[in-house]
């Protein structure tokens, strides 16, 4: 009954920091139109909808309900994911299982979150345990403060070297209209930038977005009668690391090694860093861009600061990383991680525009949540076998 | 209500969602043991896991690795830490736990293996570092939470040394005519500060004897910082195996001196240039070119090194310790010539002489630094007056320390504490306390040293100190 699964259309919002002319229905219903569009498909042909955001940014409990006036699920099955940062990326991984599994043949699924109608701190704080983390913890940024200082503890690092990630993805975001930040910045202007929790500055950390994304998956039987050049997905993955704050071996994104590791091996990949075209990793501050690409397998320990100094992971470089800007230009955080979906599987369509990476055979794109969890996809131009 | 919206968006209002939710969350059985604990005993409590050993801190109910049954498996992790991670938190945000700026830290207590996260205060920022030693701060009134912990603080560790040493210094300059004046500059002189070393394992002493001998780098590490807490400006190291067989492998004596550098990195680390039994001149010294500690043994006379019941006589190992003249002196000029200062280890007088000869070559920096050793099978044991002698025989500006083995520990270090010298001790010498006691570590004879320097009201050098008077390499 397993079918393989290709995504044959995707859509997004122009996502800004506020978007005061829609409501949430409004948003989600930009985003759904545009994939159906890019799908050449209509509502009709949907078979099954997949929604998620973080339930307390909006403070609406049943969004899989409420937002049928925007997603079309009027009479139709419809599932609502959340899974905190990662909630994105588990809608991919969700809508993968689903028409993977033969049941559903076109599967919607949907990514938003008006950021900017909430209490960010707060809604990020309900990730956390009430007893033991949340009274002596808040919001993200101490969190990834505390990674980034391990790493830099552990491999020498600087904030000059992380820097560089920030300046990487902004000028990235250039090419790209949907993103939020649009203006290049220098390495001085981050490390200028005010310090919000040693090592990290402003400009080293992702803003807040207002933003939907879509993407329609269909099975083998049909996606390439209704896509001349569908994105398959080679293999999905996710894997949530801890319970408290300090289980984790901060300085080392465990959960993306593992996951990263399993997925290569079903694939047949060994060399990732010879072998994938472009990435679109869910990179919520610069320092990740370092730490993480080595816990993927990219580079070794230690050896992410040099790699992408180099440029290794610019536009034309060996590896392209974050031709979207990445979520350092644009962070509407139920969607962050369908976008990445979304963005790797356009480079594999050859639909990214400005932002395209040549000849893309494979593109991975990844989630991650506050509590450093890791999803995963593997997405190539061929038919898995 | 409804408010207008921005410019250019006159016909869209905001509709103010006005929920507040407040919850309450019950601690689970294992938490509320965990708050109540910390509330009426004032102790820090984990759980261990019988499967895998680890003890999990916050505690929980069931392992993370195996998934076994861990609630009822409660252990006291101690009431202080070290630092493994944190960050300075220099924005604001109505949520958090304190106004900024604060410091969040991950402290993992020392009982436990996984760290929590708490306040640290009472500290400079700049102060604050990866490794630091920390304590935690009751709360004066329980809110029944986990902040009945309301904060940690960097534990005082070298303070009360400073501290005491401060009055003694003072009293040594007030009374300097009437107690001291008459011995300063010559032999005995207890105005300068008394250093105290740690032997920690030397090559024979093994665990069924004591538990407490360090194996490891990181069990190295951890005594050697406990010594350097209790008052200690200097360790001696035997490395050893995982097994506990003494190694002049190169690769495991940097990493178990590196362990300890990296725990506490002033201390003077002194590494043994005898290693352990059988080992071949080029093993003893290569070992010393290569890791080029602060200071090494530097072993005087060849001489019967046995292993003998001292009830009956009878010979249980015999060995040879061999310390040619030509090992002595080219021992010695490596060690010069790599910036290693020499310990110079004098087993009886003859070692002494031996010692005297050879330094005409010229090739020894000053001061000189001698070690009465006493009490092994084969050397001399301790009288009082052999240590006059011993120390009427070296220059008039060398230093002298000394150690015994067995029940000349004690003894003799409080004649060197009154003559003016040092003081070593260490789980290589003896494995017990005065009372006849197991030591539970080095740091417990270390203990002893400082209240022998107390009782005599002489100041126990810091580390700085101590290099200066031995005319060691700047750390």
């Amino acid at each position: 009954m397993a079918k393989r699964v290709a995504i044959v259309g995707t859509g997004q919002t122009f996502h800004k920091s506020h978007r005061p002319d829609v409501n949430g229905q409004e948003l989600i219903n930009e985003a759904v139109q545009r994939a159906l569009a890019d799908a050449n498909l209509t509502m009709k042909d949907i078979n099954a909808i997949l929604i998620g955001n973080m339930d307390h940014f909006e403070g609406i409990n049943y969004v899989d309900c409420w937002s049928v006036d925007g997603s079309g699920g009027v009479m139709k099955p419809v599932i609502k994911i959340t899974t905190g940062g990662t909630t994105g990326a588990s809608l991919a991984v969700g809508g993968y299982h689903m028409v993977g599994s033969g049941m559903f043949e076109k599967v919607l699924i949907i990514g938003w979150e008006k950021n900017s109608e909430s209490d960010t701190t707060g809604a990020i704080t309900t990730a956390f345990d009430p007893i033991w983390d949340r009274q002596v913890f808040a919001g993200a940024i101490s969190g990834l403060a505390a990674e980034a200082q391990a790493y830099m503890a552990r491999y020498g690092a600087s904030d000059r070297d992380a820097a560089r990630v920030s300046v990487r993805d902004r000028k990235h975001a250039m090419n790209n209209p949907h993103a939020q930040l649009r203006k290049e910045i220098s390495l001085e202007d981050v490390l200028a930038s005010p310090m919000l929790a040693d090592p990290i500055h402003l400009l080293d950390v992702c803003p807040r977005t207002d933003g939907a994304c879509a993407v329609i998956m269909a099975s083998e039987d049909t996606a390439e009668k209704i896509c001349p050049n569908p994105d398959w997905i080679w293999g999905t993955g996710a894997r949530h690391s801890y319970a408290y704050l300090g289980d984790c071996d901060w300085g080392r994104l465990t959960s993306m090694e593992r996951v990263a590791k399993e997925i290569f091996k079903k694939a047949g990949i060994k060399e990732p860093r010879k072998e994938l075209d472009v990435i679109e990793m869910y990179q919520p501050y610069s320092f990740a861009g370092l730490i993480w690409i080595e816990d993927m397998g990219i580079v070794g320990h230690g050896e992410g600061p040099q790699y992408v100094a180099d440029g290794n992971t610019d536009m034309g470089g060996e590896l392209p990383i974050n031709p979207s800007g990445g979520v350092i230009a644009c962070n509407p955080i139920g969607a962050t991680g369908l976008i990445r979906c979304a963005e790797a599987a356009m480079q594999v369509m050859g639909k990214a525009d400005a932002r395209q990476v040549p000849d893309v055979n494979y593109a991975v794109s990844t989630g991650f949540g506050g509590c450093m969890w890791t999803d995963m996809l593997l997405h190539g131009k061929k038919k898995p076998n | 209500m409804t408010t207008k919206q921005k410019k250019g968006f006159e016909d869209s209002y905001v509709v103010e969602g006005k929920m507040a939710l407040p919850y309450t969350y019950f601690a689970g059985s294992v938490g509320s043991k965990f708050i109540t604990t910390v509330r009426d005993e004032k102790k820090i409590m984990g759980v261990r896991c019988p499967t895998c050993n680890l003890v999990y801190l916050p505690p929980r109910q069931v392992c993370d690795k195996d998934f076994t049954d861990i609630r009822d498996n409660w252990v006291d992790v101690g009431n202080s830490g070290t630092v493994t991670n944190f960050t300075v938190v220099r924005y604001d945000d109505k949520h958090m736990p304190r106004k900024a700026p604060f410091v969040l830290a991950l402290i993992k207590m020392e009982g436990a293996d996984t760290p929590f996260m708490h306040i640290l205060e009472e500290c400079k920022f700049e102060d604050v570092k990866i490794g630091m030693n920390v304590e935690a701060v009751f709360a004066k009134e329980t809110t029944n939470t986990i902040l009945d912990i309301d904060h940690f603080k960097p534990v005082a560790e070298r303070a009360s040394i400073q501290e005491r040493n401060a009055g003694r210094k003072k009293w040594v300059a007030d009374n300097e005519n009437a107690v001291h004046g008459k011995q300063k500059g010559g032999k005995p002189d207890m105005s300068k500060p008394v250093i105290i070393a740690a032997a920690l394992t030397g090559a024979a002493t093994m665990r069924n004897q004591n538990p407490s001998v360090p194996y490891t780098p990181a069990e190295f590490a951890t005594e050697a910082y406990k010594c350097w807490k209790a008052g200690a400006a200097m360790v001696h190291v035997h490395a050893r195996e995982d097994n506990g067989m003494p190694t002049h492998d190169h690769e495991r004596i940097r990493a178990t001196y590196n362990a300890i550098k990296d725990k506490c990195p002033e201390l003077i680390v002194n590494l043994s240039s005898a290693v352990g039994m059988g080992k071949t001149a080029e093993q003893r010294i290569s070992q010393i070119i290569a890791v080029k500690p602060d200071m090494a043994s530097l072993n005087t006379n060849t001489m019967n090194f046995s292993i003998v019941d001292r009830k009956t006589g009878k010979i249980f190992i015999e060995y040879v310790f061999e310390n040619t003249f030509t090992m002595l002196q080219e021992f010695g000029k490596a060690m010069e010539e790599n910036g290693v200062k020499p310990e110079i280890e004098c087993y009886d007088m003859g070692g002494l002489d031996n010692t005297l000869l050879i330094a005409k070559q010229g090739f020894f920096s000053e001061p000189m630094n001698f070690n009465f050793v006493w009490g092994v099978a084969g050397g001399q044991a301790f009288r009082s007056d052999a240590f006059i002698a011993m120390m009427n025989a070296i220059p008039a500006n060398a230093n002298f320390t000394t150690c015994g083995v067995g029940t000349d520990q004690f003894p003799c270090i409080m004649q060197s504490c009154i003559l003016g010298g040092h003081m070593r001790v260490g789980l290589e010498d003896n494995i017990k306390m005065p009372n006849g006691a197991l030591a539970k570590g080095s740091y417990e004879q270390v203990e002893v040293a400082v209240n022998i320097a107390d009782s005599l009201g002489r100041a126990v050098a810091t580390t700085d100190e101590a290099r200066a008077i031995m005319g060691l390499r700047k750390k």
